[in-house]
């Protein structure tokens, strides 16, 4: 009976810390990242995309994929694997209608563990791209695209196993409207 | 015989009422408390029969309604099981021989073309495949979920040929390795 008494106290503080750790640790790990703080930014925008597919929803949208379409076979066989994707895009009629904090509060998120920043491109003039990937063992199972240009803001979080040669070379060929985000900067002539 | 006696109890008691009042006195009403605690005894229950009955009610439903499930599932599958066979006719017979089975058809009388026998019908109607009208909400995640991957694809490219020049194949999947 001692003995039964002396880890009784215990007993409590092991279990909390078996319920706590796997919580912390598959939160750590999760490649979802907050969004919702850019959300303020919507109200100086001259256009906003926002983008909320979970799981289920890809699911579902998997099915409209007519297989008989290649390219769409193609889309199906890309989205099938994925979690979610999540964007905000912003695009702004004047410049700097977004600060340097904005930005802080998504690359904060993509400094914790599981993530690596595989591209940065800094530019004055054209502005920042950064790719940061989610590893899981040698298998990626997330992707953010932070895109920071002088009258436009993106970032394009992605989870789940995703193909980055294959989504990079979607561009163009998904046969959907252009909504006229792509770029704000005019040609040097036009200017 | 006396009667006022036997009316009332007044006058002389009749001597053949007065021994039958004795004889039967004995029955007469006598006034105390009543105890049946030998006599009736309470019926004893058990408190958790009724408890036991529910429970036992509950598993006899789902006993049954699992029975019946899987009847009903078994007698699906073997519906859609069954298969229809038609007798098979030759594809060209002989005219000999279609002119011989002719005549003896018309020798025996009106006869079904098909037997019953042979034929395995399927009584129950088959269910038609059910065409799903893609919904509002699944249109509008394909169209979300094409907006989002137009947008990553764009960005991604843009930072691949931001860091390499034009693209050529296999860069991303190169820096993989890298990351």
């Amino acid at each position: 009976m001692k003995s039964l008494f002396h880890y009784m106290p215990r007993t409590p503080l092991l279990v909390a810390l078996l319920v706590i750790i796997p919580g912390l640790t598959a939160q750590a790990q999760d490649p979802k990242i907050q969004l919702s703080q850019l959300d303020h930014l919507a109200a100086r925008a001259n256009e906003t995309v926002d983008v909320n597919v979970d799981e289920r929803l890809i699911q579902l949208a998997a099915k409209m994929f007519n297989e008989k379409d290649e390219d769409e076979a193609r889309i199906k066989k890309l989205v099938i694997g994925m979690k979610g994707i999540y964007v905000r895009s912003f695009e702004f009629d004047n410049d700097n209608e977004y600060s340097s904090a904005d930005l802080e509060t998504i690359r904060a998120q993509l400094r914790g563990p599981g993530w690596t920043r595989m591209v940065n491109v800094t530019s004055k003039r054209e502005g920042n791209v950064e790719v940061y990937v989610s590893m899981s063992g040698s298998e990626i199972n997330g992707v953010t695209v932070l895109c920071a240009e002088q009258r436009e803001l993106t970032v394009v979080n992605i989870i789940g196993p995703v193909d980055l040669e294959k989504l990079a070379h979607l561009e163009g060929n998904l046969g959907i409207p252009d909504l006229g985000i792509r770029s704000t900067k005019k040609p040097k002539d036009e200017q | 015989m006396n009667e006022e006696y036997l009316w009332d109890k007044s006058g002389e008691p009749d001597p053949e009422i007065a021994q039958l009042e004795e004889i039967l006195g004995t029955l007469k009403y006598k006034p105390r408390p009543l105890d049946l605690s030998d006599q009736v005894k309470p019926a004893s229950r058990n408190r958790y029969l009724p408890l036991l009955a529910i429970a036992a009610a509950l598993v006899i439903a789902l006993v049954v309604g699992l029975i019946w499930l899987r009847t009903t599932s078994t007698k699906d599958d073997h519906q859609q099981i069954t298969h229809v066979e038609r007798p098979t006719v030759p594809s060209n017979p002989p005219s000999s021989e279609v002119a011989r089975q002719d005549n003896e058809q018309k020798a025996a009388g009106p006869v079904n073309e098909t037997k019953s026998s042979v034929v395995a019908r399927n009584t129950r109607r088959l269910r038609s495949p059910k065409v799903i009208a893609p919904s509002k909400e699944a249109l509008e995640a394909k169209e979300q979920l094409m907006t989002a991957l137009r947008l990553a694809s764009e960005k991604l490219s843009l930072a691949q040929k931001k860091t390499q020049g034009p693209a050529t194949p296999n860069q991303i999947r190169n820096q993989h390795k890298i990351g």
